[in-house]
C-alpha cells in the first residue's frame, strides 16, 4: 500500500499518509481563514486516506481558536503547522497540511481556493466529518 | 528614497499575541522561497531595514528556531506557530516580514518573485541591498 511521508521543519513530528487513492484524486486545499493565510496552508483530507501522525513528547503545541472545536497541531521546535484534528463518535479526523511536512506527490498543485464562512457549527461538524482524513495521534520517540 | 515615501502598516500573528510595524514603500518587492523552512511555513519575504520595523507587541512571545548554520533566526509565536518575521540569513541588518501577516493588502502593491532558496548560496547576494539604510 503506497504511504506518502513527511515531517515538520526539525523532524519532530512525522506523518504517514495512506491516500487510499492516487493523490492526483485528492483534494489540496488553500483555506482563507486567518489562521490558514498566515501559515501559507495547503491541506489534503480524504475519508478513503489514512493518517498516521507521531510526534516526539514535549513537541505537539495544540492550539485552539474561534469556536474551539478542532486542535491546529503545531511543532513546538519549530512553529510549523502540521495538521488540524478533530475528536468526534470515538474518532480522530484530521486535515493536513501538505505544504508543512512537504509531502510528495503534491509538488505541482496549485491549491484551490476554500472559503468556509458562512457555515453553521452544524454544518462545519458534518462537512468535517464527512470529509477529513480518519487519523491516529501518537506521542512517542520516531520509530524511523 | 526619503522616509516620507514610506507608509507604516501593521500586521500581527493569528492569536494577535504578536504585533509588528513596519514601513513600506507603495510598490513593495515580495519574494516566496522554496527553501525547506520557507515552503513549510509559507513565508513571503518583504525583507526591510532595521529602521523600517518595530515589534509593537509580544516580543517575549517569540519563540526561536535555528538550523544549518544557525545564523538565520526564525522567529514564531508560542501561542499560534505563525512566523510575522524573522532575522534572515541572506539579511541578518535587517529584518524579513511576513506579507502574509499584514493586516490590509489596500494602499501598496505587492510584487512577488520566486527566490531560488534551494540554491541559496548562488542567490543571495541578490537580496542583500534589501536591507541597506539607503538602498
Amino acid at each position: 500500500m503506497l504511504q506518502l511521508a513527511g515531517h515538520c521543519h526539525c523532524g519532530a513530528i512525522h506523518v504517514i499518509l495512506e491516500p487510499g487513492r492516487p493523490t492526483a484524486e485528492l483534494p489540496l486545499r488553500a483555506c482563507q481563514c486567518g489562521f490558514c493565510r498566515r501559515h501559507g496552508a495547503a491541506t489534503t483530507s480524504h475519508p478513503e486516506s489514512r493518517l498516521h501522525i507521531e510526534a516526539t513528547p514535549g513537541s505537539l503545541n495544540r492550539y485552539r481558536f474561534g469556536r474551539r472545536a478542532v486542535e491546529a497541531l503545531l511543532c513546538e521546535e519549530c512553529g510549523v503547522y502540521v495538521a488540524s484534528t478533530l475528536e468526534a463518535d470515538g474518532r480522530r479526523f484530521a486535515t493536513l497540511n501538505i505544504a508543512g511536512v512537504a509531502l510528495a506527490g503534491f509538488e505541482d498543485r496549485i491549491p484551490e481556493i476554500a472559503i468556509y464562512d458562512d457555515e453553521t457549527d452544524e454544518q462545519r461538524l458534518a462537512r468535517r466529518k464527512a470529509r477529513w482524513t480518519p487519523t491516529v495521534l501518537v506521542e512517542a520517540q520516531p520509530s524511523a | 528614497m526619503s522616509e516620507s515615501a514610506f507608509t507604516w502598516r501593521a500586521g500581527g500573528c493569528h492569536c494577535g499575541g504578536v504585533r509588528f510595524e513596519v514601513a513600506l514603500p507603495a510598490i513593495v518587492e515580495a519574494q516566496t522561497c522554496n527553501c525547506s523552512m520557507c515552503a513549510k511555513t509559507g513565508f513571503v519575504h518583504v525583507i526591510v531595514p532595521e529602521s523600517r520595523f518595530r515589534i509593537v507587541k509580544g516580543a517575549e512571545r517569540l519563540a526561536e528556531y535555528t538550523f544549518n548554520t544557525r545564523v538565520a533566526k526564525h522567529l514564531f509565536c508560542a501561542e499560534c506557530g505563525v512566523k510575522s518575521f524573522y532575522r534572515p540569513r541572506s539579511n541578518p541588518d535587517g529584518w524579513s516580514v511576513n506579507a502574509r501577516c499584514l493586516d490590509a493588502t489596500e494602499g501598496f502593491e505587492l510584487r512577488i518573485e520566486n527566490f531560488d532558496g534551494q540554491n541559496w548560496e548562488a542567490n543571495a547576494a541578490g537580496l542583500a541591498h534589501l536591507s541597506k539604510e539607503h538602498a
